[in-house]
């Protein structure tokens, strides 16, 4: 646990560092059209690779995916959030979803 | 009758207020029923603030990730506040130096979201900015603190479920994304690139690897897709 705290350093200077860096010079300095385009994609490409693993069961094969309540729970929480773009809301269907799934089923 | 800079700050926090405070329950939950202590886990709230990252690095963290890997890919995951920041950039023009850096601390997805939606139509004061950035900030703290102190005592089965809090923001995140259809593919590169990798026990570098292919097929997909219809010849 005592990495975790250095971790836990580092990562918040960082990412403070982002957010005040791009700000202090975002008012100063216009970053080319390229690094804003490909920055917008960062996002839903780190979203998809964090997701990846998280919702496949370790098991390979596709009868086990199709047990699984990770997997099965993310398909009422996509279609709640794309409805309605309300994040709380998405969050709390997805993990009643995962809670019936889970352990009524 | 005008109203009061922190009474805006005031009204506009309310519906931030009210996701964070459970969402950051959920996290101190989750982070000391998993084993993290009680200080670490308040610290990684008040230091680092941004919801999806602090569940990444617990989830990095118990699974036993390297720390450099663990660093790089949580660094990646708030790389997309870069975006922020510059995109509001120029709204902060007139503010000196230190209101800048006092409020960049803060700027979180939900908080860039109705920033960004404000300033459209009025010019920032640092008054409001302030009271708005940090009522949300406190309610985070205070949530988290709540959360980490009733972990330890929360039964296994609220923990377990709480677990999905995790997957359902990131899928949250995506869906209020632009949702264009290169925006989906790089999702999608990025999933399966990280899937690839982590059965090959590669786990993080994954997450590393497929975030960068996926961002980069995503913009030109974006440039191929958009030159089609003004090609000639």
């Amino acid at each position: 646990m005592n990495s975790l705290f250095f971790e836990t350093i580092l990562i918040g200077a960082g990412t403070y560092l982002i957010r005040a860096g791009s700000l202090s010079s975002g008012s100063r300095i216009k970053w080319p059209d390229w690094v804003h385009k490909w920055l917008s994609f960062v996002t839903p490409a780190v979203l998809g690779a964090l997701l990846g693993p998280l919702l496949l069961s370790p098991e390979s094969d596709w009868n086990s995916q199709l047990h699984n309540p990770t997997l099965i729970a993310t398909v009422p929480t996509a279609v709640v959030g794309w409805f309605s773009r309300n994040l709380l809301l998405t969050v709390a269907v997805g993990v009643g979803c995962f809670a019936i799934l889970r352990y009524w089923i | 009758m005008e109203r009061s800079p922190y009474d805006k700050g005031i009204r506009d926090a309310i519906p931030i207020v009210s996701a964070y405070f459970p969402i950051s329950m959920t996290f101190g939950v989750i982070a000391t029923s998993g084993g993290i202590p009680w200080a670490i886990t308040i610290l990684i709230s008040a230091w680092i603030y941004a919801g999806s990252a602090q569940f990444m690095l617990v989830s990095l963290a118990l699974s036993g990730t390297s720390p450099t890997s663990t660093v790089i890919t949580v660094l990646l995951v708030n790389l997309r506040h870069f975006l922020y920041g510059t995109t509001l950039g120029p709204s902060f023009m007139k503010w000196s130096e230190p209101k800048r850096w006092l409020s960049a601390f803060g700027l979180t997805d939900e908080v860039f979201a109705v920033t960004s939606s404000r300033f459209i139509t009025e010019t920032p004061l640092p008054a409001y900015q302030v009271t708005f950035t940090y009522i949300c900030y406190i309610s985070w703290l205070l949530g988290t603190i709540i959360g980490a102190s009733i972990g330890k005592v929360v039964p296994s089965v609220v923990s377990d479920i709480l677990s999905f809090a995790l997957p359902a923001l990131f899928v949250a995140l995506l869906m209020l994304g632009n949702r264009s259809i290169p925006y989906f593919i790089a999702a999608i590169l990025g999933a399966g690139l990280s899937v690839l990798a982590d059965r090959l026990s590669m786990e993080s570098f994954g997450i590393v690897m497929g975030a960068l292919v996926g961002a980069t097929c995503g913009m030109f997909l974006q440039r191929v897709s958009m030159n089609l219809p003004t090609r000639r010849s």
